[in-house]
């Protein structure tokens, strides 16, 4: 009982001890520092690139972004790959390595 | 020179006016930073951020309202920024951990000291402040400005933009959890 009184004496003491405070003052030469730092605020565009970037949101959403391309990119690829007609699948070899396609001699010289 | 003068000559881009801007406000918004984020190299780029911002707003600012609630409502969310950045420094420094980099960063476990204390207040004062620092942001910054600043509900009301039933409740949600860690801190 008695520790509660005398917890509850010091929480009161705590919270009024800033009553009456006086108030902090800056550094001296606040004006001639506040006209320094207008002088050389100038940022660039790659830091403003960067802020934006680097704000949690934007960089969560291209991530969700870039892994929802790679997902779509896997699941096309492998549907085209599987609806692909076995005619074709053995057809496309035969093309690229064929050895009767016409070439400007056999358009030239039909007769032999 | 009066308030309205000191808009006007404001807004003309004076020199002196601006000067003068700076030397009237200088502690007020200082002080705020200086309680909200409790550091005083933080304070004071804060304070030099909130007078740059106001040098380039003052054309929006609107003759109705009050000069010193708008440079607080500036500080107020220069000390936003400030948190957010802090938060992304932490991230930064969380990413960094897990590949193995050391981050420079010292870890501040420094007890906060304000300089306008009463010498026998002071230990008090710091409990008070340590508490301060584990409520909510917006608890904190309501609190500064009422108990430290001595600004009305009504005018805190006006420098978070939000209305009177809002900041009552976040007094009355920052001193029950200022009580709730204070008693922790003093039955430990």
């Amino acid at each position: 009982m008695n520790q509660n009184k005398r917890i509850n004496v010091l929480i009161n003491e705590a919270l009024n001890s800033v009553d009456n405070i006086n108030r902090g003052s800056p550094k001296p030469f606040l004006l001639t520092r506040i006209y320094a730092r207008m002088n050389h605020q100038t940022e660039s565009i790659w830091e403003k690139i960067g802020w934006f970037i680097g704000r949690p949101a934007i960089a969560f959403l291209s991530l969700c972004i870039f892994l929802v391309i790679n997902v779509l990119v896997l699941v096309l690829n492998k549907t085209s790959a599987q609806t692909m007609p076995i005619e074709q699948i053995t057809q496309t070899p035969a093309d690229e390595f064929s050895y009767t396609v016409a070439t400007i001699y056999d358009l030239e010289n039909t007769q032999p | 020179m009066n308030h309205q003068e000191l808009i006007i000559k404001l807004q003309q881009g004076d020199d002196s006016a601006f000067a003068m801007l700076v030397e009237e406000n200088q502690d007020m918004v200082y002080n705020t930073a200086l309680v909200i984020v409790q550091n005083a190299d933080d304070a004071d780029d804060i304070t030099q951020e909130v007078f740059i911002q106001a040098y380039q707003s003052i054309s929006s600012f609107k003759s109705g309202s009050k000069l010193s609630t708008w440079l607080y409502r500036i500080t107020v969310n220069k000390t936003l920024d400030y948190k957010k950045k802090m938060n992304r420094k932490k991230r930064l420094g969380f990413v960094q951990s897990l590949f193995g980099a050391h981050t420079n960063e010292e870890v501040r476990l420094i007890v906060f000291d304000h300089p306008g204390l009463q010498l026998e207040k002071k230990e008090s004062a710091a409990v008070l402040f340590n508490a301060l620092k584990q409520i909510p942001y917006k608890q904190r910054i309501a609190f500064t400005l009422h108990k430290i600043e001595g600004q009305s509900y009504q005018e805190i009301a006006e420098i978070m933009k939000t209305t009177l039933p809002s900041v009552e409740a976040l007094m009355s949600r920052a001193k029950v959890n200022l009580k709730n860690k204070l008693s922790n801190y003093y039955i430990q």
